[in-house]
């Protein structure tokens, strides 16, 4: 009997090694579970609100790993991210209004509008040397700029804003009467994301990010090109920010300039999942849009009714804590208690590595 | 022609001029020590000669090149490493990672850099160390990463700020065997040191800087006798114990 069971044990020990081996796997073990747990929660979950709910908390995951590449791995505080998915947003739905192109091109064209301006942007602040909290000031002055910009545009709506034309369903419109395909898209992007945040982690830009995160000065000094990998690190996040804003535009089926180019929205978008998840860490925004977005729509229909602005005291009071309790997010604390149990567990098994 | 060559380099900062048309030779796997008083411009030549400040006139030659406008970078890839004085390692990586920025100087490939980050570990002897967090490391073991990082670049000469300060003495020797077995690689080092029994074990030539300029060269032997750098630097009681 001992042979069979040593034999089951020694598989269940390759598995267990497999997925949580190192803490980097175990990330990515935790957002695959993550992922699959939203891919199937239609099996349970049946109402359309809740499925909507669940939509946006993965596209709120897909554009915190957007934000998390520049503002996490590279440590550049592109505060108003926003502004991206602005306008990636714009762009899909003008060329959808305006030239009747379908949003599966529309979206990517978003995507790609999206980095030439992060790109641009980039150089202008490298170009003048502006870092930290003088490079945050002057990505919400461009958010303040373009929002007076957008009002005034009569081209892409002005202050009205554009709609989507509400048209017979089609899959070439990405118009659909159910929810569901709007859950696969938004899952399918997250997977996207999840892939080029881990490609990028372990490749040589990946690297020389962090390096620049931790200390720009000794990296040049090793070689780092700042202005080069700074440009690069902005231009990845703010690509996938454009395809997250193109998908989000089609799926709420409405843009204006107030209610996007916005610091509030900017942050329970853009910047609260990865902080409540943990900045810099590959699980981080996954985990943290699973928790702030589902919050925020709690405070919001159960609080809307009451006195005005009371949802945001509320919900800035959760954010105010969850930095506060966890300032290395719910990864830290996961980590933490990784390498407090399990890593202890299965250290024995580690040194071949 | 020799591997480093400056030539009358001025920096001024303001008012304060840091380095007074200052010219240094360094031949390929030399070793040479720059001694001088706080203040008198040692790490302001580093900065220099490794483009992290430019010269107010006068030029650096590293391998026939003008390097003397170029950035940090650019002069990394060409060959030149630096180390910091107070080490400024990764702290939220590890000591690998650390190494592995190094190594991307001269590949993309992770296979080809992890291969070279792990000769560099073996080389320095940090093997036992290489997976833990560069934030929990001791002062010896920081100043190693910082010489390992600079190594990992694959440079034909390394600088060296300090890289002994604050160490004990058993540390100190095996610092000093570590330069010795970088030299035998072919790669010259140009060191700023405070310790003298550094500087007099490993230096095969000796510069003095006091206020921006260069007041002796020459054998470590020959300048601990100096009259010039006694009164500057050395003070009496260091050169007879």
């Amino acid at each position: 009997m001992g042979n069979m069971s040593t034999h089951s044990i020694n598989n269940q020990n390759k598995l267990i090694q497999f997925l949580f081996g190192t803490w980097e796997r175990t990330q990515l073990s935790i957002s695959a579970g993550l992922l699959l747990l939203m891919v199937f929660s239609p099996l349970v979950i049946k109402s359309p609100y809740y499925i909507g709910v669940i939509t946006l908390a993965c596209l709120y995951a897909f554009i915190g790993i957007s934000w998390n590449i520049i503002s996490g791995f590279c440590g550049q505080l592109l505060i108003a991210h926003i502004i991206f998915i602005g306008l990636g947003g714009y762009t899909t739905i003008v060329l959808l209004n305006n030239y009747g192109i379908s949003p599966w091109i529309g979206i990517p064209i978003g995507g790609f509008v999206s980095g030439i301006a992060g790109v641009v942007v980039a150089l202008i602040t490298v170009r003048y040397g502006l870092k930290l909290d003088y490079f945050a000031l002057f990505t919400i002055a461009l958010l303040v700029a373009l929002r007076t910009l957008f009002l005034k545009w009569e081209f892409v709506g002005g202050a009205v804003g554009m709609y989507l034309r509400q048209e017979t369903p089609s899959l070439n419109r990405m118009i659909f009467i159910s929810k569901l395909p709007y859950l696969y898209i938004a899952c399918s992007l997250l997977l996207f994301g999840i892939i080029i945040q881990y490609l990028t982690y372990k490749s040589k830009f990946g690297k020389y990010f962090i390096a620049i995160r931790e200390d720009e000065t000794a990296a040049a000094a090793l070689g780092v090109n700042l202005t080069k990998y700074k440009t690069l690190a902005v231009m990845i996040g703010t690509a996938l920010a454009g395809l997250g804003g193109g998908f989000y535009i089609i799926y709420v089926t409405y843009i204006d300039p107030t209610g996007i180019f916005n610091l509030g929205f900017n942050a329970e978008m853009v910047m609260a999942s990865p902080i409540i998840g943990g900045l810099g860490s590959l699980v981080g925004p996954i985990l943290g849009a699973l928790v702030n977005k589902p919050i925020a729509e709690i405070i919001r229909a159960n609080l809307a009714e009451a006195r005005s602005g009371i949802t945001m005291i509320v919900y800035g009071i959760f954010l105010i804590s969850a930095v506060l309790f966890l300032p290395r997010g719910l990864a830290g604390l996961i980590q933490t208690l990784y390498y407090r149990w399990f890593h202890g567990i299965t250290s024995t098994h580690q040194e071949g590595e | 022609m020799a591997l480093l060559e400056v030539n009358n380099i001025t920096k001024s900062f303001g008012g304060l001029c840091a380095l007074r048309d200052f010219s240094i030779e360094v031949e390929k796997g030399e070793i040479v020590a720059l001694i001088g008083p706080n203040g008198a411009g040692k790490t302001t030549a580093f900065n220099v000669i490794s483009g992290y400040y430019h010269p107010d006139s006068g030029k650096v030659i590293f391998n026939q090149k003008d390097i003397s406008n170029l950035r940090p970078d650019q002069i990394c890839s060409f060959g030149l490493a630096r180390t910091f004085q107070i080490a400024r390692p990764f702290q939220g990586i590890s000591v690998l990672d650390n190494i592995m920025v190094g190594a991307y100087a001269h590949t993309n490939n992770n296979k080809v850099a992890y291969e070279n980050a792990m000769g560099i570990l073996h080389f320095l002897k940090m093997d036992g160390i290489k997976d833990q967090m560069a934030s929990r490391l001791p002062i010896a073991s920081r100043k190693r990463l910082e010489i390992a990082r600079a190594l990992a670049t694959e440079p034909s000469m390394i600088l060296l700020d300090e890289a002994m300060a604050g160490l004990r003495p058993s540390e100190t020797d095996e610092a000093i065997e570590i330069v010795r077995k970088i030299s035998e690689k072919g790669i010259a080092v140009l060191l700023v040191e405070h310790v003298m029994k550094v500087v007099m074990s490993l230096a095969e030539r000796v510069l003095v800087l006091h206020h921006g300029e260069l007041i002796a060269t020459g054998k470590p032997e020959d300048i601990v006798k100096n009259p010039q750098v006694i009164e500057a630097y050395l003070g009496e009681s260091n050169v007879t114990s």
